[in-house]
């Protein structure tokens, strides 16, 4: 396997339901993320995107197919081998932060570090550093209810970037965000992206916030359809997504 | 749908939510059940008049503090319930309901869990109230015989005790929802937010905790005379209040300093649970003082007691040394007593000594009587080598004396420094005093003072000299013939007197004490068992907010170990802390206690420290149980 390459999905089949009434949510996808991509999974509501996300994030299992995550087959391991590959290799970012409210925003930062065996000198070094290019070093000391919620999600950005892993998943990042408050994250994702701290896979049903990514895949029932890549301009970018979400069906439900 | 229906329904499918709020309740019936069951039967008719009249006050003691527990109980239980539902409830504000329809559903929700609970509790106490009262008197070592039958008056008092407490807070709480507005049900639901609490009222309260603490510590342990009672109090009150301070204050200051800490807090996972630990005390530590409080009155119930039951043994001990003692004016008596005794029995142990008698008037001691007994040194001496005793005292000087007097079981005089007492205008020092029986039960009934030879002989003719004969028989069970044979020896004539004392080995008359005894130890079960429930409903109610975080943190790739590990921490927390504070504070109160009855209670103490250990570890064990496998929510 290319060194380059952190994850690498083949044939990826996702079956729901009992035996004789299933419904195939995922019908075969097949693709690979390099080191330092930075892409966004669109597709109208049922098209598995959350389901794939599920599995790439280990938090499900495939029907059929592999998913090969820094050399690993994440299909053949053990659950305690699966929480550690979540603890150390990957980064989340889920639409409602999911920031543990008994913490500072500072605890909830360093919590995957502390929990790694961590020295407290180097958890408290590395969360400063994240938090200052995060623009949260002023609430550092709050708890996430005196947080807004673009500081709450830009704090959960931090929480997945802490552990420098291999990938970071994102889900609807935007999704519970105002318009200023989303475009400060997706700054923030596109500036640690380039300048290769982060590999990013994000799912979203937001042109704008795909616009921000390298290239924007695009799943339709259960089906890697197409992919777009970006050029130079993000608002030219931005109009080909919106081109393609027309051309597969202006009439779905884009959610 | 109808409220009725509605209100089944949720009752049914939440029935496994409420199954420990309805244990716990029919828990506390149960117990009071059994109570009220003694005191309406009349199992303890048999031990006599006296013991009976004693054992109802206790009993009815008893249940006055146990009624004092079910309103607490009720009102907890009642209120965490209250809390759970309003959120749920507050949802139906959005259906059109009026608070006064959401009251109702409320009200009659509870009251379906209180009668189940009261008719769980009923049928299960009446079906263990037989076993109940042998458990008690098997402890109490009392030979009784027991029926088995349930009668409905207990049935009914407990019914309606419990039912009484019970509506008056389900009629609180109903009014509570009536009043409460809209946003406040709704906002219920997120009542999860973390208020920092203020650093500087914290330091406030814990050096304000501490010290009040320790004057109460200081106050339990200070020698008194008549002032003994209003310290136990004064110790009490500033004890309850001290260990509220200190887990609203100086524990939460501990936490949070450590928590400040990062290069602490960020090993070995302590994040994880220090964290919860701080969030958990700013909303439990009302409860985890009220717990401690509770479990330190139930180890000091208990000291007192196994310090009762010491104590009797020891007065029956006592009472015994001699089964015959006559008190006569005549010297000569001893001859005539041993050849009357010895028709029927034989001697095994006898012992003479002269008394001097004072009238009260000539005499100015701290405890005042009409007649006072003293004794001389040798003379003493000469009884004790009879008795086969050993004398532990040096003879007291001119101006000294020493007390023999008898057991307490309890005094509230502790302060035995420099007692003084007068005699005919002349002061002596008391230079100790002594519970061995030299005297037997005469010495039960009144103190005597040992005197220097010299002073004994000056001081004979200011008062009367008596002799005391005391006699040991061989066969108990002749003991009514020897008692007529001496009678013949009583007199009361204008020249001559003489008393006679019988100490018949079978009198039960102390028998309350064992049952007091046993009730204290029962309490001391019910009340550390209720302990450890209230911190098992409120934990578990508290893992039912966990499993959310639970979930994101699994989701995050934290191991279940890791998980466990810091539940695990977070608990041992919960029930460690008011462990903890409950033996420290324990070793102060039974301290005290051991003062008043004269005895030491260390060993007691640590058994019953023990005892808490084990059961808090059993509720501990099933929290972590519940907490695994993401139970949770009343």
């Amino acid at each position: 396997m290319n060194e380059n390459v952190v994850v690498e999905i083949k044939n990826l089949v996702k079956d729901y339901g009992a035996k004789g009434f299933q419904t195939k949510v995922l019908k075969g996808i097949d693709f690979t993320i390099q080191k330092d991509d930075f892409i966004a999974v669109m597709g109208p509501s049922g098209s598995g995107k959350t389901t794939l996300l599920n599995i790439l994030s280990t938090i499900d299992q495939p029907t059929m197919g592999t998913v090969v995550l820094d050399g690993q087959d994440v299909t053949r391991m053990s659950n305690r081998e699966l929480s550690r590959l979540r603890r150390d290799k990957i980064g989340f970012i889920f639409q409602d932060y999911n920031l543990l409210d008994t913490m500072t925003l500072q605890d909830n930062i360093a919590l995957p570090l502390s929990l790694s065996g961590v020295s407290g000198r180097e958890c408290v070094e590395r969360v400063g550093k994240l938090a200052e290019r995060f623009g949260l070093v002023e609430h550092l000391k709050k708890y996430p209810y005196q947080l807004s919620g673009g500081q709450k999600q830009r704090g959960a950005t931090c929480r997945a970037l802490i552990t420098e892993p291999e990938i970071i998943f994102a889900d609807e990042p935007t999704g519970a965000l105002d318009s200023k408050a989303g475009r400060e994250l997706l700054e923030c994702l596109k500036g640690v992206n380039e300048s290769h701290q982060a590999t990013i896979l994000m799912v979203t049903h937001d042109p704008f916030c795909a616009s921000y990514a390298r290239d924007v895949y695009m799943l339709s029932d259960g089906r890697m359809i197409c992919r777009i890549s970006r050029g130079g301009d993000r608002k030219e970018f931005y109009d080909r997504i919106i081109d393609m979400q027309t051309s597969m069906g202006g009439e779905l439900s884009w959610g | 749908m109808g409220m009725m229906k509605l209100v089944l329904q949720n009752f049914k499918s939440g029935f496994k939510n409420y199954l420990s709020l309805v244990l716990s309740l029919s828990f506390t019936v149960l117990v009071f059940l059994n109570f009220q069951n003694i005191l309406y039967s009349d199992t303890f008719e048999v031990l006599g008049t006296r013991n009976r009249d004693y054992i109802g006050i206790l009993i009815q003691l008893t249940s006055f503090v146990l009624g004092c527990f079910m309103v607490f109980f009720i009102w907890y239980s009642t209120n965490v319930f209250l809390t759970r539902r309003k959120r749920e409830i507050g949802i139906y504000v959005f259906m059109g309901l009026s608070n006064q329809r959401i009251g109702k559903m409320y009200l009659a929700e509870i009251l379906l869990t209180g009668l189940s609970a009261l008719g769980l509790g009923l049928i299960s106490g009446m079906m263990v109230s037989g076993l109940f009262q042998m458990i008690l008197l098997a402890i109490s070592d009392l030979t009784v015989e027991i029926r088995f039958a349930p009668s409905l008056k207990p049935a009914l008092v407990t019914g309606a005790v419990y039912l009484i407490i019970y509506l008056f807070f389900a009629v609180m709480g109903y009014f509570n929802i009536v009043r409460s507005s809209v946003l406040e049900m709704i906002s219920a639901a997120k009542q999860n937010e973390y208020v920092r609490q203020n650093r500087a009222a914290l330091v406030v309260k814990a050096v304000l905790g501490t010290g009040v603490l320790c004057q109460g510590y200081g106050l339990a342990l200070k020698e008194g005379r008549s002032n003994v009672m209003g310290n136990a109090f004064g110790a009490v009150i500033l004890v309850t209040v001290g260990v509220y301070f200190l887990f609203g204050g100086l524990i939460p200051l501990v936490f949070q300093t450590l928590a400040r800490r990062k290069h602490f807090l960020y090993r070995r996972g302590r994040v994880l649970w220090m964290n919860s630990v701080i969030f958990r005390m700013k909303k439990n530590y009302r409860t985890y003082a009220v717990v401690s409080v509770l479990m330190l009155c139930s180890v000091t119930a208990l000291a007192m007691g196994f310090a009762m039951k010491g104590r009797y043994d020891n007065i029956i001990q006592f009472e015994n040394t001699y089964t015959f003692q006559l008190l006569s004016s005549r010297s000569d008596l001893d001859g005539q007593a041993r050849e009357r005794i010895e028709r029927e029995d034989s001697i095994v142990m006898s012992s003479r000594i002269p008394v001097l008698t004072l009238d009260g008037s000539l005499v100015e001691a701290r405890e005042s009587y009409s007649k006072y007994a003293f004794v001389a040194y040798s003379g003493l001496k000469q009884l004790a080598m009879d008795a086969g005793m050993e004398l532990t005292f040096e003879e007291p000087g001119e101006d000294e004396v020493f007390k023999i007097s008898h057991l307490y079981l309890l005094s509230l005089i502790t302060d035995r420094a420099d007692v003084r007492i007068g005699i005919n205008g002349k002061s002596y020092r008391q230079t100790g005093d002594s519970s061995e029986p030299y005297l037997g039960y005469l010495q039960e009934s009144m103190s005597f003072y040992v005197l220097n030879d010299r002073e004994y002989v000056r001081l004979l003719p200011l008062g009367e000299e008596l002799y005391a004969y005391n006699y040991r028989i061989g066969d108990w069970e002749r003991f009514g013939k020897v008692r007529e044979s001496l009678d013949v020896l009583v007199e009361d004539g204008p020249q001559n007197h003489t008393a006679r004392v019988a100490i018949d080995p079978k009198s039960n008359e102390l028998d309350w004490v064992k049952v007091m005894y046993s009730i204290c130890i029962f309490m001391f079960l019910v009340f550390i068992f209720a302990s450890g429930s209230i911190l098992f409903m409120k934990l578990y109610n508290d893992a039912f907010e966990e499993k959310e975080r639970r979930r994101v943190l699994r989701k995050l790739g934290v191991d279940e170990a890791v998980l466990r590990r810091a539940a695990a921490a977070e608990l041992a927390v919960a029930y460690g802390l008011p462990f903890l504070v409950m033996g420290v504070s324990s070793l102060f109160s039974v301290g005290a206690l051991g003062k008043m009855m004269f005895t030491n209670l260390l060993g007691v103490n640590l058994v019953s420290a023990l005892v808490v250990f084990g059961i808090l570890v059993f509720w501990y064990g099933l929290s972590l149980w519940a907490c695994e496998r993401g139970e949770g929510g009343i």
